[in-house]
């Protein structure tokens, strides 16, 4: 879940003792850590304020949308699984990757919205509407950190999953 | 007995230790909530201590032969146990081993030239002499552990190299452990991994590995000997390895089966200790108000999937206040909640009664149905009773009082805590998610029907994977959306259509098919079974006659079908095996052998071999020699296996001497394909396998067609032909040859091919039209 334990897998695989460059990698997980607890802070401080405007926000832009057709329990199921979003990002923030968001977020979301009948593209709306409030609301280094995983909820719900072969170019290793 | 069903197979990743932002992160996604003050506050201890942390891994990895060094001189005498310590072998150069870890990666060369500042430092080999100067240097520190009276050092010689191997590895792994829970900072790793080693490493050495570890302990000390704090830390986490290795192998965690025909389940205590922390809510007399509440909004998450004090403002408060005074136990709240209006109306209404039972045994079982005869108990259940019924059955169980008892509020027993089950593995795991209310479809009961049942086009993988069908060992992500959540049990026993290739040679039946021929390969013809013949009578059978040749077909015929068998074309000259072929002319090997140089050529090792990776080749080559696709991976497993440890002449041979080949082809017959299945058939069509499932255009009967059109241009040209000679008429007399040709036209264009009706039927069917019918058609 977090660069440790990956280190530590990849290690193990190989009956090695971690590399020099990998422990650097977590030397700077850990120093980044106390201002990534900030940022979480932050968050968490801002997130029911970044809902509300957002869902207004989202008001404006698509009014036509279950959770603004006036049933409190849609509105406020739309506002809890919002909120929840953006608490998996607090986590995220915490790991220093992506990861939890995949584990506990993003799989089969996409099925879950077909199933209630909410259209994606809303849901793609009031996600950038969220992402446009979160940068009002937090100050720039805090958006910095926050952004990418907003980016990354956006991806996985607006593009078809990943090809069945993902050629990702030779990379930048040397030639040998 | 073995349970053949399968649930499918979505990867799962299962947690084998935690660290703590892990840890925090599990506890507060659980609980639905951002992560506390004191949680905060262990993350930013462990991230200060981080870089201490580091640090201190990195003297250890240094120091680690020296280390483990003082561990195996204090108990192995008579010799230098280090020399039988085995390095892992250095992982840059190895073809695919994929080495590169971020910034560190560096090319055989740059290494070289970046010398050993840049390099990765290899730990040193102790030389014995280093060994020694190591013990003299050491040998007046102090705290040196003494040993336990009962404790004799082993004689390396008469140990054996064996068991001095393992013994090496195993303390080396020890340190290397200690160094990845440093870096972890957390004991969990250490816990995990070395509890119930006492039962694997021989009970006899466990005192000596003990001391061992001690010896190790103090000489891990000695590297920090600036550092009283971090030397403390690294004593901190031996005691705990030593703790651990002396517990005696735990108990393997039992789980209970549902039925007599579905055993339980064990599960090695490492793995329930690897598992997540869960947090085991209980509902006692005299909490606190804060402990009640989270136990409260356990059971709401439990039995609604989500929280629903937060997000609907509701909650039953009479049951809560009930709950609250001590009237009502845990499980008789829990029970309330099943059967309460919400319930009712999230979880039952919306429902198909089947996909109720899979739900309810998720909320009040914390897991998805078994099987299917435990499905069948619930269902008859809830037929008789509804779901007030179903409640009652599932808080009832015995099940429900082993696990969760009065008490206990429900949780979910997913991966790690428990073991699970292969046959609903798959839906299991998405019955745990937080989409599982949405979905309508029952799923737990369709894969038992369907595994009960497999239908002829399935593979664990996915459906549409046909194992036997050359695909190469690739899994093609085609034919629905998600294939791995329908998937049923499919192998090379299920019964299946071939399309044969006509040939009767009394081997043709390939045993657990068992089908008679039914025709000829499409698009091959004339083909039969080549066999070579003896071209000569044998000695003493001299036919006095002339001399006739009586073989089928010449030998240079079956030299050609050879080539084409098992090139799969014919070759060209250069290509062809000279001496091979003069050999089976001369009558100096048989066609089996021939089949086997063929097979060991130049030309057929470049073309199946070199070129090829393991499993497309082996798939290929088998197909070429035995005539059969392979038939899953238990077959191919051996062919990977004697490919990896002898190559390619080895998988050839293995393939014609073995078994098969003599009895279906013996020593003289040209082998030839035996096994072809509609989809393989399709595979090979210039369209592609597509072309197989297109539903066809044509009309599947020519004649019924030609027929509709011939009586459709009859019709158009009577009545044109009409029409022009009568225009006059009055289009209202329905017996006018047009209107009448017209009507016929229209009759002929609505239904086409009706047969026409017995001329005894006719007047019967038709009275009026044949009572006023005159032939006054032109």
């Amino acid at each position: 879940m977090s660069i440790v334990k990956q280190v530590i897998l990849n290690a193990d695989e190989e009956l090695r003792y971690p590399t020099p460059g990998e422990l650097k990698m977590i030397r700077t997980f850990c120093k980044s850590g106390g201002d990534r607890i900030q940022v979480v802070k932050h968050l968490e401080e801002k997130a029911p304020t970044i809902v509300e405007k957002g869902t207004r926000q989202f008001w404006k832009v698509c009014p036509r949308t279950p959770s603004n057709s006036g049933s409190r329990l849609k509105t406020q199921s739309a506002k809890r699984d919002m909120s929840w979003y953006i608490r998996l990002i607090s986590y995220c923030l915490i790991a220093g990757n992506g990861q939890p968001l995949q584990d506990i977020g993003l799989t089969g979301m996409k099925e879950l919205y077909a199933n209630v009948g909410i259209p994606l593209t809303n849901i793609l709306q009031y996600l950038k509407c969220l992402k446009a409030e979160a940068i009002k609301q937090l100050d720039e280094a805090d958006a910095a950190e926050v952004i990418p995983y907003f980016d990354q909820i956006i991806q996985e719900i607006a593009l078809p999953g990943p090809p069945y072969f993902m050629n990702d170019g030779p990379g930048e290793s040397v030639p040998v | 007995m073995t349970d053949r069903t399968n649930g499918g197979s979505p990867v799962t990743h299962p947690q084998h230790f935690h660290t703590v932002p892990s840890t925090v992160i599990t506890e507060a996604e659980r609980r639905d909530r951002y992560p506390k003050q004191s949680e905060f506050k262990e993350l930013s201890a462990f991230f200060t201590s981080g870089l201490k942390r580091l640090e201190i891994a990195t003297v250890l990895a240094n120091n680690a032969d020296v280390i483990v060094a003082a561990g195996a001189n204090r108990i192995f005498t008579g010799g230098s146990p280090m020399a039988y310590l085995e390095k892992p072998e250095d992982p840059v150069g190895m073809p695919g081993s994929g080495y590169y870890v971020g910034e560190d990666f560096l090319s055989a060369k740059a290494r070289q030239k970046g010398g050993p500042s840049n390099a990765l430092q290899e730990p040193r080999l102790v030389e014995p002499v280093n060994a020694f100067l190591d013990r003299i240097r050491t040998l007046f520190s102090s705290g040196r552990p003494s040993t336990p009276t009962r404790f004799r050092t082993i004689d390396i010689r008469k140990y054996g190299t064996v068991r001095m191997k393992r013994s090496m590895r195993d303390l080396a792994w020890f340190l290397r452990y200690i160094t990845y829970a440093v870096v972890a900072g957390d004991t969990s790793i250490i816990r995990i991994n070395v509890r119930g080693l006492r039962g694997v490493i021989p009970e006899d050495v466990t005192l000596a590995t003990v001391v061992a570890l001690q010896d190790m302990q103090w000489r891990a000390g000695l590297c920090f000997s600036q550092d009283p704090a971090a030397a403390a830390l690294v004593k901190g986490y031996f005691e705990v390895l030593i703790t651990e290795y002396l517990v005696e192998k735990p108990n393997h965690q039992l789980r209970f089966g549902v039925s007599k025909l579905h055993p339980g389940l064990p599960l090695p205590q490492s793995y329930a200790q690897s598992a997540l922390p869960t947090p085991k809510l209980v509902v006692k007399p005299g909490l606190s108000e804060t402990e009640t509440q989270d136990a409260i909004r356990a059971a709401y998450r439990q039995v609604f999937e989500r929280d629903i004090t937060h997000a609907y403002g509701l909650a039953l408060e009479d049951l809560e206040s009930k709950l609250r005074s001590g009237q009502f136990s845990m499980k008789e709240f829990i029970r309330h909640l099943g059967k309460s209006r919400l319930y009712r109306r999230e979880f039952y209404e919306p429902f198909t009664i089947s996909r109720v039972i899979e739900l309810a045994s998720r909320h009040f079982l914390g897991r998805g149905l078994s099987c299917l005869e435990e499905f069948q108990t619930y269902f008859e259940v809830i037929s008789e009773g509804g779901l007030p019924a179903l409640v009652d059955a599932l808080v009832n169980s015995q099940e429900y009082a082993d696990y969760f008892g009065e008490e206990t509020v429900p949780y979910l027993r997913g991966l790690g805590l428990e073991a699970q089950e292969c046959r609903n593995w798959g839906p299991q795991l998405d019955l745990f998610k937080y989409s599982a209310s949405t979905r309508k479809l029952p799923q737990f009961i369709t894969t038992f029907a369907r595994a009960q049942k497999p239908l002829p086009n399935q593979h664990p993988y996915g459906v549409g994977h046909d194992p036997l069908e050359i695909q190469f060992g690739a899994i093609f992500p085609r034919e629905d959306q998600n294939p791995v959540a329908q998937p049923a049990h499919f192998s090379a026993t299920s019964r299946r259509i071939l399309i044969s290739s006509g040939l009767h040679n009394g081997h043709h039946v390939l045993g657990q098919n068992g089908t008679v021929p039914l025709g000829r390969v499409p698009g091959t013809f004339g083909q039969s079974v080549l066999k070579l013949e003896p071209s000569h009578q044998p000695q003493g059978h001299q036919a006095q006659g002339p001399n006739l040749n009586v073989n089928h077909h010449s030998i240079e015929a079956v030299i050609l079908a050879t080539y084409r068998q098992v090139f799969g074309r014919d070759v060209f000259d250069s290509q062809r095996q000279g001496i091979a072929e003069t050999k089976l002319k001369g009558g100096q090997i048989t066609l089996r052998e021939f089949v086997r140089q063929l097979a060991r050529s130049r030309p057929f090792r470049q073309m199946a071999w070199e070129n090829l990776y393991i499993t497309k080749s082996i798939e290929y080559i088998h197909r070429r020699l035995l005539g059969r696709p392979t038939l899953g991976r238990d077959e191919l497993n051996r062919y990977y296996d004697l490919a990896g440890k002898q190559g390619f002449y080895a998988v050839v041979d293995a393939m014609v001497d073995g078994p098969e080949y003599t009895e279906v082809f013996g020593d003289d017959t040209v082998p030839y394909e035996r096994y072809l299945t509609p989809r393989g058939y399709a595979l090979r069509s210039p369209q592609g396998p597509v072309a197989w499932w297109k539903p066809r255009k044509n009309p599947d009967i020519a004649g019924a067609w030609m027929a509709n059109y011939a009586t459709v241009t009859e019709a158009k040209r009577l009545a044109l032909a009409t029409t022009e000679a009568s225009h006059s008429m009055e289009s209202t007399n329905n017996n006018s040859p047009a209107a009448r040709a017209e009507s016929r036209l229209n009759v002929a264009i609505a239904s086409p091919p009706e047969p026409a009706p017995m001329p005894s039927e006719a007047p019967q069917a038709q009275p009026l039209e044949t009572s006023t019918t005159e032939d006054s058609l032109p």
